[in-house]
């Protein structure tokens, strides 16, 4: 398989980012539109349950799961938009540029955050009735960690290029 | 860097230009102009061996150490 260019790896796996970027656009812009919509919905169905003497419709553990989701769903499109950089850098020439180990570390921190976040939502679900779980993997910390050890040989690899390009 | 290139005195003192070096050597001129202006991390033995072939000179002769460093903690 060519390693760029069309039908290579690099080439499917930027087509697959693009494809996941959209669907994480419209993702959010779902979550914008349920934010804007859903105080609007309780408050109708709201009145139309009070003539029949019903509960409020949605509750403050709903917006804390939108909360969630916006959070997720911020860090995943990050992360895609940082792995379309890198691979733009392989079909401009060579990878190994100080900025594709920028970002690797800046996808690691991206991480990193996601988990923290998804563990303060846990969290916050146990005061309130919120759906959110604590259910932090092993594999997602060694994913994370394997991010920076590849930032780490990116920089060692930008450096080691940048010296056979300055010896003459 | 401690290690500074004098090529272009070299080259004057030879009435040599680049471009003619760079036939005579086999070297790129892009890459002889990173070697004369002091961008170059680091020179192969052959790249100097031919440069001192067609220059006539030692590879004292166009790389100097300059102890900036010494200099600076002496004066202090």
């Amino acid at each position: 398989m060519r390693a760029i260019g069309k039908g290579s790896l690099a080439s499917i796996l930027a087509m697959g980012l693009n494809i996941t970027r959209i669907i994480l656009w419209l993702g959010f812009v779902g979550l914008s539109v349920a934010l804007v919509v859903i105080p609007f919905a309780s408050i109708v169905y709201g009145m139309f349950q009070g003539f029949q003497g019903g509960g409020a419709l949605v509750e403050s553990a709903d917006y804390i799961e939108i909360a969630y989701q916006f959070a997720s769903f911020g860090v995943m499109l990050f992360v895609v938009t940082r792995l379309l950089e890198v691979l733009k850098t392989l079909r401009f020439g060579s990878p190994f540029v100080k900025e594709n180990a920028d970002h690797f570390r800046t996808v690691g921190y991206a991480l990193l955050i996601g988990e923290g976040a998804k563990i303060a939502f846990g969290l916050l679900s146990l005061i309130t009735s919120a759906d959110v779980e604590i259910n932090t993997q092993p594999i997602t910390w060694l994913a994370i960690i394997t991010v920076f050890v590849l930032a780490e040989v990116f920089h060692e690899g930008a450096r080691m290029k940048e010296e056979q390009d300055l010896t003459v | 860097m401690a290690i500074s290139v004098k090529l272009d005195r070299i080259l004057l003192d030879r009435g040599m230009s680049l471009t003619e070096l760079s036939e005579r050597v086999g070297v790129t001129i892009a890459n002889l102009s990173i070697l004369k202006t002091g961008k170059a991390k680091a020179i192969r033995f052959s790249t100097l061996e031919a440069i001192c072939h067609e220059l006539n000179c030692q590879p004292g002769d166009i790389l100097f150490f300059d102890d900036e460093d010494n200099a600076v903690k002496a004066a202090e």
